[in-house]
Parts: C-alpha cells; structure tokens; sequence
C-alpha cells in the first residue's frame, strides 16, 4: 500500500473522533462504514486479516470522498486522500468495483456518466471563464443560463468551459486518477484557451476540486495569475455593494437552504448564499440540523453509481431533516445536489428550487 | 463460539424482530466490532492475530426490541454485548466470547427536553455531540465533555460511570442522570424512578451505573441539562512543585469556588505532552483553571482562585495557555499526538481522598518506574476531576519498545497493570474513577470489594441467571454470570 495512504489508515483506524458528523455512519448505523472502520479493514488488509473480496472492497468504496469528515477531523488526516490512494491501487489490480470501471469506459467515451453528447468547447476569448462541467450541463441546464444572467447584472460576459465533462472528482474519488488527470488537463486546457484570468465556479464540489483536488491529488500546476471565484460569493458580495438588487419573491412557505455535497469543505462560503436568500425572501431561512460545517453530502456523488440504495438514503435524510425543521421549499445551488434531491422530493412534500435561477427570475433591472 | 445449524435458526428469529437489514454477519462487521479503544485487542490486531468476532452484530430500534432479543439469548444462552460508540478503552464492548453485539445506535431519538425543569430524556444510543447540538440550539447544555464525545453514546457515558472535562464543577455523567429506562437480562423492560433523590427505599437503580451492560441494556435517560454559560475563563499557572500544587486544587474545591476545571499535569507530563501537543516548554507542575457560567461570578471566583494559589507560589501564565489548552484538549488523545501502537501504554487512573491522593501517585509512580526500568517505562500523570473530598489521579505508562510477540507484549502489559493496581489499593484508592472495569480490571474486582464482593455476585445471578449478559467483564465470568 502506498506509505502516505497507509500512514493516515494507521491514524484513523482507532480513531473515533468523526463519528459525530459521519453521513453513512448515521444512516446505517454500522461502525465499520465510517472512516474508522474503513482505515481498519484497509490495514487489516495489509496484515493479512483479511482480504479485498467484493464484501470488502464495497466498505472501501462505501464512502464516497469523506468530506464531512475530514472537514471536521480534529488533527487534519487526510482521509480523503489516503482512501483515493487505496482505491487507485485497487482500479490498477482490477479490483475496484466494476461501476468503477464502467464509469472510466464511459467518461473515455463521453467524458461525463450523465450524457452522451460531446463536450462543447469554449469558443472566444474573455476575462471571466465560467466552469460548467458535466452535472450543470447535464442534469440542471438553467442554472447555466442562470448564472450567465446574474454575471451579466454585474458586468461580466463569461466564457463557459467544460460543458458536458466531468471535472475529474468523481473519477478521482474512484481511483480512476489517470482518468481525472485527463479531465483535468482538458479543462485546464480549455481555461488557458480562453485566456481569462477569472474561473467562476458555481457549486463548493467545483471549487474544491479546482482549487484543492487538482493540485494535491492529482499533482497538477493551477495555471498562474487565474483565480477561482465561486459564484454565490461573488454575487452576495454584489449585493453588499449595491451592484445587485432583487425583487421579493412571492414564496411565502418556510423555507431552507441546503448546504450542498463538499459544502464543509468550503467554510468561507457558508453565508453568501444565505445571504441571497435572506434579500429575496420576506422571512429567515429555517436551518437544518445537518449544515454548515455538519453539512451531510446529498448522494449526488460516485455512491450514485456504487452504491445507489445509500446514495438515496443519504437524500432522503436532507429531505427528512428539512421536513422535520418545518421546511417547505428548499433551495440549493449545486446542480448535482439539485437533481438528487429533486429525485425525492416529492415523497416528502417539499419543493426544490435552484438558487441561481431563481435569483436570475428576480434580479433588479 | 460455534453455533453450527443454531446459526441460521437464530438469525431467523432475530431477523423476526428488528428486520433483516439490522443484522449484519458480514465479515467486515465482525472484525470491525472485534475490538473497542482498548489496547490489547488494538495490539492483537495490530500484530495480526485474528481476534475473537461476534456471531451477529444486532441493531435494534426501540426497548422492546432490545428486550426480546435478550430473550432469544437466554433461551439459547448466547452471550450479549451491548455496544454504544465503541470508544471504551477497557474492553467493555469486546464480544470475548461471540455471540451478539447489540448495537444501540438506532436508539437516537430526543424524546422531549423539558425547558422548566432543565431535563433532556433521550434515548440511550444517541451519539453525545449531536445530542449536544439539539440542546445548544435551545441555549442549553448537557455538561459532561469526554475526550469521547463525538462518538460515545448516552448509554456509553452511563454504563461505565464516565467523567467528561467540567466534571469539577457539573458532576460525572452518573451525577446528570435522573432516571432510565433499562431492559433486564431476561427480558423486562423496567424505568427507575423519575428523580434521584428520595427516600423512597435503597437506591437500587444505580446499580446500571458501572454495570457496563452486564447486568441490562440501557435503553433510555432523563439527563440534567444545564443554560449554556455565559463566558467561559481559562488560564494557566506554574507552580515549581507538585505538592504545592495539589494543595491549591484541595482549597479550591473545599472553599467551594466551583472551578469548572482543575487540571495539573504532573512535571513529567509538563515537560512532555504539554510541550508537545501545546507547544508550551515549562519545568514544574502545569495547572489549567477554568471557570464559567454568569461573567462577573465567574471571574470573582477565577480572582479568589489567583489569590489562593499565587499565595501557594504558583506563576500565573496567563490566559492563552488555558485558552489554548481547552482549544486543543483533545489533541491529547487522537492521531498524531495520542499514545498509539505499537507502543504499550495503559491508563492506571485512580481516585481518592485528599489526604492519601498524591502517595498513591508517588507510590504507583515508584513502582512501576523501578520495577519496569529495564523496559524504559515513561510514567506521566495528571489531576483532572476533582471532588469536595478528593482528586482523580490519571496516570499513564508507556513502554516504546514492547515485546513483538503479541503473547509476550499482553504478559508484560498485565504485569505492569498488577504492579500498579497492587501500588493504588494498598494505599487507600480505587482502581477506576470514570473508564469503568471492562476486560481489563476485571480481575481485581474480588480484591477491591474484598467480602462485599459476594453481594455483587448474588445481584447478578438474581438479575442475569444464564450470564448471557457481557460475559468476563466488571469481574464476572462467563457462564453462570459469576464463575471465573
């Protein structure tokens, strides 16, 4: 096993200290999918305890990057890191599950699982880039548009890049990190084309894999002088100034906004598209019990396709908190979040809009 | 233990009642459960010896549950382990001889927190931080902060009789319960009465505080909450000498100045693990003092704690090292900084009055330093739960270099644990304050108790009759509930 991954696994097979904000923790019950059970079958592996059987390699693909956890982990073990590690040696002994590798065939083909049309490259020039990846190209279009119209209210005109490939996290979180690297390139390619000093992102999942996940686990160089900006940020810090306004929304049930999939990962942002609700709508925004730092991811990621019965129960659980605060329309950003929890909303009477969008519908002339 | 054909005709009937997907005999789950925080089943592991698994890992949803798989147990005798967060470092969850894990984590529902009367009844496997959010929510806390929170369980902080960081002040967990719910042995779900303190006969129900599942399943508690405080003050000081440093912390209590923390780190402790973990490089007996609650009492009491212990010759550090030590409290117990494999180490902790505290430290200290210093044994200590009457003692042994062979490595770690149990009841002290018995000290329960051991014994035939419940733990063994 590679020393840096078998060096955290060592550290948080006996520890205990995440179990508070662990997502599949909660929902099954079951120490062993949580990141202390997960570090102790990896080094038990590596004792000759056990061995990578299908039950096994399911524990280790059960958690899909452990976010939560290692935004909240005490010391700072880079879990994340260490189980991608693990998974990527599994991928190259053809021992990862083989979603893993249906996935890898079909982001060879299609550079995405959520479609089948090419990527549309960027045409022009400009100084903001937006990145759309393949989850906003695929699964929620209008936030696109969306986003394209509220940085016109600020007077931007970006250039979108990526539109309809992955931005290599879920590869990644795989252990296809061959394949996210190649996803990675093409996208910093494409920004480089653009010649924008400005990459706009529009969920936290974009802004960690782009700020974080590209230079630490894949190793790549960010391009100098290009800056990541994340959306909701820019716009709430528009509004601050005055350069945004928007007309009440005619909304008048409780509502919540759901801190998206990666959300604990990018503290800073916790309040900017609170803030946006706060100007649109007449009353306080009803929190979840899971948010902010706690936030739980919503199923939207690689457990969609490894282990689709707890990527559901990971939603049905943000639909059940929002329910159980009084919550009648939730908001979100993140297009993966968005139709993931649309997918299930329903069954738990509550109505799920995009942020953007429906900034976009209330923007002030 | 092997149940051959039983196997399948007991996951049938336990499927009966919490549903198949709560039963789980995967191979991942059992080694998984195969061990809690205690050293020698981590070591084992470690060492890669295979450990002893559970048959069956059982989570149940509400006490009937609990109850009738407790009576499927007994009418197969098969051993039952009830299972919170995991995080005991005694071997109190280890499934020693097979048989059911009964995980209580379904358990997690806040039943109702009562803002008159400063109660929260919640049911037992409720994981203590997400507890601690509901009730901060509401401008409330439950006030017991072990280094474990954010994975022990309400049952966990119970059945154990576990302290937490403010114990000083707020009391250990046993102090917070007003009642429980708790299903027996054989099956009956029983509530102890809806207050502590009566006069309405013995106070039987505590009896489930320290049993450590063998004597019933927690399955529910009243707790007493507490307003969230208004400030929170911290600081360290240094005194040259531990004695002068006890001493403060016996005024202190006995004046009744309520600190909410009085922790002294014994000189070994300062020069080591607060150098370390909190970056602070002093010679002497390290003392963190912590007072809450409305502002100005508060720091009234912090001014008349200064004034005792400078008259006592402490150096007062100020407030960022206090701050800072209650910012990184936990630091001391997780990776990288914890006492960790392929170290032996074992925590010692005791209890006593303030009269024999510090000659039990320099008694346990003395022995086990001469009769291990061929292994280069490290004793540190600190005082960290103090009571009107008396002080905790948690001392701790390391030996970095520990025999490689997992048999010898358990020999060597059981005869250090002799020599300093030996060194703490000839002198007067308890052999645990707040990790419980488990495994690990449950050969010196009979020496502890000495003839009121036997009475012990006959509660739990009267309450266990087939032993089913955690076999070879807080000294009973497996069996008959009491044969060792």
């Amino acid at each position: 096993m590679n020393e840096r991954a078998l060096a955290t696994l060592e550290n948080c097979r006996y520890c205990l200290m995440c179990r508070h904000v662990d997502p599949l923790g909660l929902i099954t019950r079951r120490e062993t999918l949580t990141p202390h059970g997960i570090a102790l079958v990896a080094v038990s592996e590596q004792r000759g305890l056990i061995d990578w059987n299908e039950e096994m390699i399911g524990v280790l693909y059960s958690e899909v990057d452990a976010g939560v956890a290692q935004a909240n982990c005490v010391t700072d073990q880079p879990f994340s890191e260490a189980v991608a590690l693990v998974r990527a040696e599994l991928v190259a002994s053809r021992l990862a599950p083989a979603a893993a590798y249906e996935l890898e065939e079909r982001f060879r083909r299609h550079a995405s699982p959520f479609g089948e049309a090419p990527v549309e490259t960027a045409k022009g020039q400009a100084e903001t880039a937006l990145f759309v990846g393949d989850e906003a190209h695929h699964l929620w279009p209008a936030s696109v548009g969306a986003a394209c119209t509220l940085l016109g209210a600020l007077g931007e005109s970006p250039v979108p890049i990526s539109r309809g490939r992955s931005s290599g996290f879920l590869a990644s979180s795989l252990g296809l990190i061959e394949t996210a690297r190649t996803q990675a390139k093409a996208t910093l390619e494409e920004l480089d084309a653009t010649g924008a000093g400005r990459l706009v992102v529009l969920s936290p999942g974009d802004h960690f894999t782009l700020s974080q996940l590209y230079t630490g686990r894949l190793g790549l160089d960010w391009p100098a002088g290009v800056e990541i900006v994340d959306l909701a940020t820019l716009l709430a810090d528009g509004l601050r100034a005055g350069r945004l306004a928007f007309t009440p929304a005619l909304e008048d049930g409780a509502y919540a906004y759901v801190d998206p999939t990666h959300a604990a990962r990018t503290p800073e942002r916790f309040e900017a598209p609170r803030s946006l609700l706060r100007s649109l709508m007449p009353t306080e925004p009803v929190e979840l019990f899971w948010h902010r730092q706690r936030a739980h991811p919503v199923g939207s990621t690689a457990l969609q396709f490894t282990h689709p019965e707890l990527a559901d129960a990971l939603t049905r659980a943000r639909l059940e908190d929002a329910r159980s605060r009084g919550a009648e329309v939730l908001f979100c950003e993140d297009p993966g979040s968005l139709a993931q929890l649309c997918r299930h909303a329903a069954a738990h009477n509550l109505a799920v809009r995009g942020l953007y969008e429906t900034l976009a519908t209330h923007l002030k002339p | 233990m092997n149940l051959g054909v039983q196997h399948d005709m007991l996951r049938s009937e336990l499927e009966e009642i919490v549903g198949a997907s709560h039963i789980s005999t995967q191979e991942s789950d059992r080694l998984v459960y195969a061990t809690d925080w205690f050293w020698l089943p981590q070591m084992w592991l470690d060492r890669g010896e295979r450990p002893r698994t559970p048959d069956f890992i059982v989570h149940p949803g509400s006490a009937s549950e609990v109850s009738e798989v407790l009576k499927i147990a007994n009418s197969y005798r098969i051993p039952v382990v009830p299972w919170g967060g995991g995080s005991g470092s005694q071997g109190g969850a280890l499934p020693l001889f097979g048989g059911i894990v009964l995980d209580t984590k379904r358990l997690d529902r806040i039943v109702d927190i009562d803002e008159i009367s400063l109660t929260v009844t919640a049911q037992a496997g409720i994981n203590g931080s997400q507890l601690e959010w509901a009730l901060n929510e509401r401008g409330l806390t439950l006030p017991h902060y072990p280094a474990s929170a954010n994975c022990a369980t309400l049952g966990g902080y119970l059945a154990p009789r576990g302290s937490g960081t403010v114990s000083t002040k707020y009391g250990k967990a046993e102090d917070l319960v007003l009642s429980m719910e708790v299903v027996l042995p054989t099956g009956e779900v029983i509530r102890t009465p809806g207050v502590p303190q009566h006069a309405a006969g013995p106070d039987f129900f505590r009896l489930f505080l320290g049993s450590e599942g063998t004597l019933g399943v927690i399955t529910e508690a009243t707790m007493q909450v507490d307003y969230l405080p208004e400030t929170r003050l911290f600081r360290a000081l240094l005194f040259d000498d531990l004695s002068r440093a006890l001493e403060a912390g016996r005024l202190l209590m006995t004046r009744r100045l309520e600190p909410t923390v009085i922790r002294i780190y014994d000189p070994r402790s300062t020069a080591s693990r607060v150098k370390t973990i909190l970056g602070h490089e002093y010679e002497g007996a390290y003392m963190v003092l912590g007072f809450d609650g409305d502002a100005d009492i508060a720091t009234l009491q912090e001014r008349k704690a200064l004034e005792i212990c400078t008259r006592l010759g402490a150096e007062d550090l100020g407030r960022e090292p206090g701050e800072s030590w209650w910012e990184h409290r936990y630091d001391f117990y997780y990776p990288p900084q914890n006492l960790k494999l392929p170290w032996m180490y074992g925590t010692t902790e005791t209890v006593s009055t303030y009269d024999r505290i510090e000659r039990i430290y320099y008694a346990e200290k003395g022995a086990v330093e001469s009769e291990y210093a061929a292994w280069n044994v490290d004793f540190i200590g600190h005082f960290s739960h103090w009571f009107h009457w008396g002080a905790m003692l948690y001392s701790r042994f390391i030996i970095r270099n520990p025999p490689e062979d997992a048999r010898e490595a358990i020999r060597l770690h059981n005869r250090v644990w002799n020599t300093a149990m030996t060194a703490v009841l000839e002198n007067g002290g308890m052999i645990n304050e707040h990790h419980g018995i488990g495994l690990k000290l449950s050969r010196f329960m009979r020496r502890q108790y000495g003839a009121a051991w036997p009475m012990l014994e006959a509660i739990k035939r009267a309450l266990d009759p087939n032993g089913i419940m955690n076999p070879g733990k807080v000294g009973f063994g497996p069996g008959t509930g009491v044969e060792r």
